[in-house]
């Protein structure tokens, strides 16, 4: 045990007690974060866009296009607090935000939303605002207003020099009647050009309904229902059986914890190999079979490796729930549900068996990955050995991927009796109730696999590390037995 | 009475049906410096390997401060393997102090002889300095120093001199012999012959897998014939001078002189030689005897038993 206990010291301390390994552990929530920051910013940072339109028409595009860009923020804003609404469980509170946002041209109903909502939002009415600005055009045809357009001249507005973002020409004519032209030097930016689009299509159908008999206001009126639908589950009981996010929790952080559980045991895996290999590489193993014996080696290693992923899961977990319960309480984002999600994921049904599959998962793919690397003095020696296992790693990945909106497909649920995958996407299936029978079933011919292959894979190791056997032993193998069956 | 420490009684040894060692037999005594020597891949390796427990004899057994070799009798052990290597990004102090720990010791105890010995061989400076900003040599003095930090009863080195520049040589014999003298036993292989002869109270010599000898120095020098080289002025034929000396071939010689070697049978010694030669006129120019080195052991005791073999 003593023997264990020191080379798990060991091995957990060359990498813990370097700035690489915390640089590296920082970096995660840290990149994390400016990504979240960036995006925040991104969304926020919108810059003011001037736009002019040359209507020879006289039907008044200019109006309809600000009357569907408004349109399009009340209808984000809408969006964004039925999702509140939903998130809180207030589903029935949908139709009457979605009323007191269209009552109004603007944004102006946005007061009354938030009182139908009910509950707290991080949402305000600036972040649904259009950032286009009509202007008057500074000429009234398109050779004049290209300097504009290409940034050579620049609009006096308020004093400040501005560019011209867009410029969008009615004439009559056409088809329809009516012709459009959008002009841009920026093609990705769509919003405005969807609007024009919008208008003029919006113009032309109820053009085309009034001559069938059908009056704007009638369609004004259809335009505004808005029914919403409540989401039941028969689990809950018959008085409050509307589902809330917090109900959907479960599922989430069961398909996060596979999925974390396959990046965590890929990267530690890794490390064993590299370690390993290191090992073999310095030729320290004899050094330490003339005290330690192969298990204690093999066990030592597992166990360092094993508590260097505890640190992870506990720095990230830490850092994962601090930040949590940081952004609820400056507000940031006042309608997480920090507390529903912590005890999701620190629901002991959940959490146990993802202790569990994480140990048996990091057991079969730790020992084989020592074995290999027992077998290489050089990681390029290593990477032919190591393609086959990273091919058969990568399946449950994709197959949770694939499946990640139907945690109860039939795929997943007979590609969970493969022991080696069984780690992944059990965890992944958890929370749909797979049924004892498969539970039990999966878990015997998990451990039952993963018994087998540590026996093999330890066998695999005595060899390699007294030389006995390397990566040429395993060619070698291979092609006799290609041999053999052709 | 003797204690053996370390005894093979017929190990055998085989990788993929090759048998590396065959019936080996081996006695290591209490306070004895050993020396095992062999030419590469004559199974010194192996069977230190089984020594340790490394690995298990096919046949035979391995007895270790008598019992199979185990965890505990391994902590009284202190092994430097012929494959060095050492924890790189480590420092040296570290280094000492982990293996001393894993040969029991307690952390306070392994710091301390950690700057002892690093202090002995002249690292005192160097304890934080990482292994990989070391020479060679440095970091093989380190891994001496992690064999010997938890003071073993018994000291196997694995081919200790390989590597090791003229001085960190010598250094490393003196430590054997202070090893020695404070009562340590210890067992080493090699196939430098020099230090084995300077060193040894026992020598062990292996070849094919098998014991050739097992004997003292002065034994194992007896093994090959003494000679004696002769260059005469006179014409003298010394084959019938000296026909009950031993066996007389004549060798080449400088201009004017006749060259011999006498290889001397069993009880004749080089004073025999020479009073035969002045008693018969003789006129000798040269007059050498040869004094048998273990080189020549090796040599003849290796040759004759791959000539068995064959």
């Amino acid at each position: 045990m003593r023997a264990i206990y020191l080379m798990a010291r060991r091995e957990y301390l060359s990498y813990v007690a370097t700035w690489g390994f915390w640089l590296s552990l920082m970096a995660m929530p840290f990149i994390m974060a400016i990504f979240i920051g960036i995006s925040v910013l991104a969304e926020n940072a919108q810059p003011t866009r001037y736009y002019a339109v040359l209507d020879d028409t006289g039907i008044g595009f200019d109006a309809r296009i600000l009357d569907a860009l408004n349109e399009s923020a009340k209808n984000e804003a809408i969006s964004a607090l039925s999702d509140d609404a939903e998130t809180a469980g207030r589903s029935d509170a949908i139709p009457a935000i979605a009323a007191a946002i269209n009552a109004e041209p603007g944004l102006e109903g946005w007061p009354e939303a938030i009182d139908a909502l009910g509950s707290p939002t991080d949402h305000s009415a600036t972040e649904f605002q259009s950032n286009y600005v009509r202007v008057d055009p500074p000429a009234r045809s398109i050779e004049e207003l290209r300097p504009y357009l290409l940034g050579e001249q620049l609009l006096q507005i308020d004093g400040e020099a501005h560019p011209l973002f867009a410029v969008v020409i009615f004439r009559p004519g056409g088809d329809f009647g009516v012709t459009a032209e959008y002009w841009s030097t920026n093609r990705t930016s769509g919003g405005l050009r969807s609007s024009a689009r919008d208008s003029l299509r919006d113009y032309v159908r109820s053009e085309a309904l009034e001559e069938a008999g059908i009056s704007e206001s009638v369609l004004d009126r259809i335009h505004a229902l808005n029914p919403g639908i409540t989401e039941n589950s028969p689990e809950r009981g018959r008085t409050s059986a509307e589902v809330s996010f917090a109900d959907s929790l479960p599922f989430i952080v069961g398909i996060v914890f596979s999925i974390g559980l396959w990046m965590m045991i890929f990267s530690v895996t890794n490390m064993l190999l590299t370690a390993m290999i290191e090992e073999k590489g310095n030729k320290i193993l004899e050094t330490l079979l003339a005290t330690a014996r192969y298990h204690e080696i093999l066990i030592g290693k597992l166990a360092g490796l094993a508590a260097v992923s505890a640190t992870f899961m506990l720095v990230w977990g830490g850092i994962g729930s601090g930040g949590l319960v940081g952004a609820q309480t400056i507000a940031a984002a006042a309608d997480l549900p920090a507390e529903a999600i912590l005890a999701t994921v620190f629901d002991p049904g959940l959490l146990i068996p993802a202790i569990g599959y994480f140990a048996i998962g990091y057991l079969m793919y730790g020992t084989v990955y020592l074995a290999i690397g027992s077998l290489c003095d050089t990681l390029q020696e290593a990477q032919s050995l190591m393609s086959p296992m990273i091919l058969v790693m990568m399946v449950p990945f994709v197959i949770i991927m694939a499946t990640i909106e139907n945690p109860d497909s039939p795929f997943l649920q007979y590609a969970s009796w493969v022991p080696i995958w069984t780690p992944f996407l059990m965890m992944a299936r958890l929370q749909t109730n797979p049924g004892l029978i498969e539970l039990i079933g999966t878990t015997i011919a998990m451990v039952a696999t993963a018994t087998a292959i540590m026996a093999l894979a330890s066998y695999v190791f005595r060899q390699g590390s007294m030389g006995r056997a390397n990566a040429s032993s395993i060619k070698r193998l291979l092609s006799f037995k290609k041999a053999k069956s052709a | 009475m003797t204690e053996t420490i370390l005894s093979l009684d017929g190990a055998t040894k085989r990788f993929a049906g090759q048998t590396a060692v065959s019936g080996f037999d081996l006695a290591v005594n209490r306070g004895k410096i050993t020396g095992f020597l062999g030419p590469n891949g004559a199974g010194k390796t192996t069977s230190l390997r089984m020594s340790l427990g490394i690995l298990k004899p096919d046949e035979g057994k391995v007895s270790l401060f008598g019992r199979t070799p185990n965890a505990k009798t391994l902590q009284r052990v202190g092994f430097l393997p012929e494959e060095r290597g050492i924890y790189k990004k480590m420092k040296a102090e570290d280094v000492i102090i982990f293996f001393a720990r894993l040969k029991g010791m307690t952390m306070p105890a392994a710091r301390k002889a950690a700057r002892e010995g690093l202090e002995r061989f002249g690292l005192g400076g160097e304890a934080r300095k990482k292994i990989k900003d070391m020479s060679k040599g440095m970091a093989q003095k380190v891994q001496i120093i992690a064999t010997l930090a938890h003071d073993p009863e018994f000291i196997i080195l694995d081919e200790p001199f390989s590597g090791l520049d003229p001085v960190n040589q010598k250094m490393l014999e003196e430590m054997i012999r202070d090893e020695a003298k404070r009562g340590k036993t210890i067992l080493f292989s090699t196939h430098v012959m020099e230090h084995a002869e300077r060193l040894c109270d026992q020598i062990v010599l292996i070849s094919g897998g098998r014991k050739i000898f097992d004997g003292d120095v002065p034994e194992a020098l007896s093994q090959v014939p003494r000679r004696v080289i002769i260059e005469t002025t006179s014409d003298h034929d010394l084959r019938q001078v000296l026909d009950s000396q031993g066996i007389i071939a004549p060798q080449e010689a400088p201009d004017g002189l006749k060259g011999w070697t006498i290889e001397l049978a069993s009880g004749s010694d080089a004073q025999d030689v020479l009073k035969a030669c002045v008693e018969a006129g003789v006129l000798l120019a040269r007059f050498e005897p040869m004094r048998a080195h273990l080189h020549d052991v090796f040599v003849e005791l290796v040759e004759k038993s791959n000539r068995e073999a064959v």
